[in-house]
């Protein structure tokens, strides 16, 4: 909570300290539950996902483990199911999704030169939602009754009738409990990118990361609908016996998979898309120079995010529909090449006319690509049905979807990491450890799972616990096994890294790799309030541009500053013309009551107890009543 | 929205409905073409049939094909005059009539440097839909429409 200095009559503070005791963060146990600070959320969001990271990557360790040799017994076919299922929900929806919000959290207000994210209690409480949802999906783990039916759950498969217990409903409960935090969070960006954009922002200079971000979240409340209705309509079937998915009384399977794809192909790109708005931001830095073709690049994001939604039966070519109508989702599905590719040839273009400076988070980008280009490259040949029949749901599937996730996914984020790492701690990290991580995470990465594509090809059929010696696959497998380890070890040195930078490392320049975006106009890390005037914006690379420096030099005018309350300003939508000073609110509990009533409320729906979860719905209701509730004017 | 009024005749475009229908239009086209072209084809052969009100169910989904193609191609045409309109002087600033000395100055520049931008992005992504639309066409010569 802050509080206002009381001050002498007549002695006006100087802005500077009138703004720190407007934005105070105290450091009382109070203000870390109550704290509405989009840096320190997105802070948390990082920390969060990144321990899923880990409770799926030991998971996937163990998977690895047991497929190392044939016939192993070191986990029962229960436990497989249990891990591969959690292994592969974990990294889509608690790690990947998350980590990338994380950094928007922390990055977007400070790229538009705003103070805070439109709605910073609802930010609070979409990092609440979120940390809880993990929680209540993890925790069902060593109770052995976590999600058994895969990431995508096909029905089937996962009726009350061939799937009893509590594992689907784990899923689907929090697969909804979590929905809520991503489409809270997907609104809050949508608001702030639109309107708290620094004076003079217009379109045509909005950062790559921010036009990703904003894609994305629009991805989002498009595409998570149709995976909660999957979820709701397969909670109530197995709970209270309607058959939606029960062809014996009318229902249809196919809805499941036609609703889950509807869902699952944009959520690739929802997952890959602000990872390429990191990889945009990253590469001028390293390259000295501006990104190419900024709107060809931001052609690609948006209409990436567009064509994405219409290719959701490229992963049912092998369900028997017509195959003309296959045909219109192939066309979609192969032309997605252009678009990706155009962004492709921005950073390599870039690359080529700029200067490298070979540091670490460069290094990572480089990965990103080379990993990224295979992978799109067995994509592309899966949009070949007659191919896709062949290997759907063996290993190269497997293999495939790995080289575009890890490669789309992980590699950007650890750029990111490194990049972002002295603008958030304020501390540089040693680059030989840095070295040595990307090495061995490229080479453990790359040893994993290429073998995967063979013993695919060779028939190695995906989802299975263990398989018997003499089929050609113990070469493959024991070598995948044995990068997985290595892979394991390279990551682990990231973590070093970190702890490393924070205990040991020298602080942080404001700007210490040259920088075009406005997060690093300010310190490191920056004040509670961001930006002691809030600048205006003159070009696409508001760091390079002397202009803007200029705004917030000495001089600049008290309606840029304000000073007087906690405040932001609002601008119009299109050309970020300044419209007016907004008011930003306090820090508080509400956030972090209102979720904790939703976790009753999906606890008492997990276990049947009804009563407890209208109980969880009441803490809800009343608290939003709360929340809503017009403060009362200041006279 | 709140773009200014723009004073000049040529700048008549930008920020209109005319201008996101030249971005928007052929991502929408295609949009309805999918799922348009997708679902009658399922429907109608889920349901064994082979014609849709009457019309042979080929003609009808050549119509989905056309009609966004053609609209695709409008959003084109729309696109490629946003981006002669806003062609920048030769000093590489745009100017108007009211840009000097005005108390606004700049920011018609402003507008006109964002609509040019979007000019471009939708002149590329008309092409990129009104190809993906022309693609699923071709499908409709070659494929019976019910063949499994
Ligand atoms: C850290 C290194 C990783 C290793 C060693 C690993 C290993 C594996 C293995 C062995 C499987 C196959 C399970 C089976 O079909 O029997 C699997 C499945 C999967 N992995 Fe990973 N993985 C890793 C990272 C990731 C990442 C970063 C993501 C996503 C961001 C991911 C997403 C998935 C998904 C979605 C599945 C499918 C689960 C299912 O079939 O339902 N993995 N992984
Ligand atoms: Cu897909």
């Amino acid at each position: 909570m802050s509080t206002v200095a009381e001050l002498p009559a007549g002695a006006g503070p100087a802005p500077a300290e009138q703004l720190a005791a407007r934005w105070e963060e105290p450091r009382t146990v109070r203000a870390w539950f109550t704290t509405v600070d989009h840096k320190r959320i997105g802070r948390r969001y990082l920390v969060t996902a990144s321990v899923f990271f880990g409770l799926a990557g030991v998971s996937a360790i163990l998977l690895r483990t047991q497929l190392a040799g044939p016939e192993a017994g070191l986990l029962s076919p229960q436990e497989y199911n249990q891990l591969f299922s959690m292994h592969g929900t974990a990294m889509i929806f608690l790690f990947a999704t998350p980590m990338l919000f994380g950094f928007g959290n922390f990055l977007v207000p400070l790229m538009i030169g705003a103070r805070d994210m439109a709605f910073p209690r609802l930010n609070a409480f979409g990092y609440w939602v979120f940390l809880f949802a993990g929680v209540f999906m993890w925790a069902s783990l060593p109770a052995g009754a976590a999600p058994n039916g895969g990431w995508f759950a096909y029905v089937p498969l996962t009726d009350e009738v061939n799937s009893p217990g509590l594992h689907l409903d784990v899923y689907t409960l929090g697969l909804l409990f979590l929905g809520i935090s991503t489409t809270a969070g997907a609104i809050n960006f949508i608001v702030t990118a639109l309107k708290l954009r620094a004076p003079g922002m217009s379109l045509n200079r909005v950062p790559i990361f921010v036009w990703a971000i904003v894609a994305t979240s629009f991805m989002v409340l498009f595409a998570l609908p149709a995976l909660n209705l999957d979820n709701g309509l397969l909670f109530l079937d197995r709970r209270f016996g309607t058959h939606f998915f029960d062809p014996e009384a009318g229902g249809n399977v196919l809805l499941w998979q036609h609703l889950f794809w509807i869902f699952g192909h944009p959520d690739v790109y929802i997952i890959v898309m602000p990872a390429l708005g990191i990889v945009s931001a990253v590469l001028p830095a390293f390259c000295r120079r501006g990104l190419v073709a900024y709107p060809l690049v931001v052609l690609g994001v948006v209409s990436i995010s567009i064509i994405s939604f219409g290719v959701w039966a490229h992963h049912m070519f092998a369900t028997g529909l017509p195959q003309l109508s296959l045909s219109f989702f192939s066309a979609a599905s192969s032309i997605i090449t252009i678009p990706s590719g155009l962004q492709l040839f921005a950073w390599l273009t870039t690359m080529l006319l700029g200067r490298l400076v070979m540091r670490a988070p460069l290094l990572f980008v480089i990965g990103f690509i080379v990993t990224f280009v295979i992978g799109g490259f067995t994509g592309a040949m899966f949009a070949l049905t007659a191919f896709d029949q062949q290997v759907t749901d063996s290993y190269f599937v497997v293999a495939h979807f790995h080289y575009v996730l890890f490669g789309g996914a992980v590699f950007p984020i650890l750029a990111a990491v490194y990049f972002w790492l002295p603008k958030i701690t304020g501390r540089m990290f040693s680059e030989r450890l840095a070295r040595w991580a990307f090495w061995l995470i490229f080479i453990g990465m790359n040893v994993t799972f290429f073998p995967m594509h063979l013993s695919g090809l060779f028939g190695m059929p995906r989802r299975v616990y263990t398989y018997p010696e003499g089929l050609g696959w113990d070469p493959w497998n024991l070598l995948a096994t044995l990068g997985s380890y290595i892979l394991a070890v390279g990551l682990l040195l990231v973590v070093v890294g970190v702890v490393h930078a924070l205990r040991r490392g020298k602080p942080a320049a404001d700007d210490p790799w040259g920088g075009d975006t406005l997060e690093w106009a300010t310190t490191s890390p920056p004040a509670p309030y961001n930006f002691p005037v809030l600048p205006e914006v003159h070009s696409l690379h508001p760091v390079w541009d002397p202009r803007t420096a200029e705004s917030v030099a000495a001089g600049a005018p008290e309606a840029r500053t304000l000073a007087e309350g906690r405040q932001t300003i609002r601008t119009s939508e299109l050309d970020a013309r300044y419209e007016q000073p907004i008011e930003m609110p306090e820090s508080s509990l509400r956030p972090l009551v209102a979720a904790t009533g939703l976790l009753v409320v999906f606890g008492g729906l997990l276990f049947d107890w009804y009563w407890v979860a209208a109980g969880g719905g009441l803490l809800l209701a009343l608290t939003m009543v709360g929340w809503l509730w017009p403060p009362a004017e200041p006279t | 929205m709140t773009t200014d009024r723009l004073p000049d005749r040529r700048t008549g475009l930008i920020g209109g409905l005319l201008l996101w229908f030249g971005v928007l239009g052929g991502a929408l086209a295609w949009t309805v073409h999918a799922l348009a072209a997708w679902s009658i084809d399922e429907l109608a052969c889920a349901a064994g049939s082979s014609e849709v009100a009457g019309m042979p169910l080929r003609y009808v989904i050549g119509m989905t094909v056309l009609i966004p193609a053609a609209a695709a191609v409008a959003a084109l045409a729309v696109t490629c005059l946003a981006w002669r309109r806003t062609e920048p002087g030769r000093a590489g600033r745009w100017r108007t009539s009211q840009d000097a000395g005005s108390p606004r100055a700049g920011t018609v520049g402003h507008a006109l440097g964002r609509a040019r931008m979007l000019a471009l992005v939708g002149l590329a992504s008309n092409l990129l839909f009104l190809t993906i639309i022309v693609l699923g066409g071709v499908a409709t010569l070659v494929f019976p429409p019910c063949q499994r």
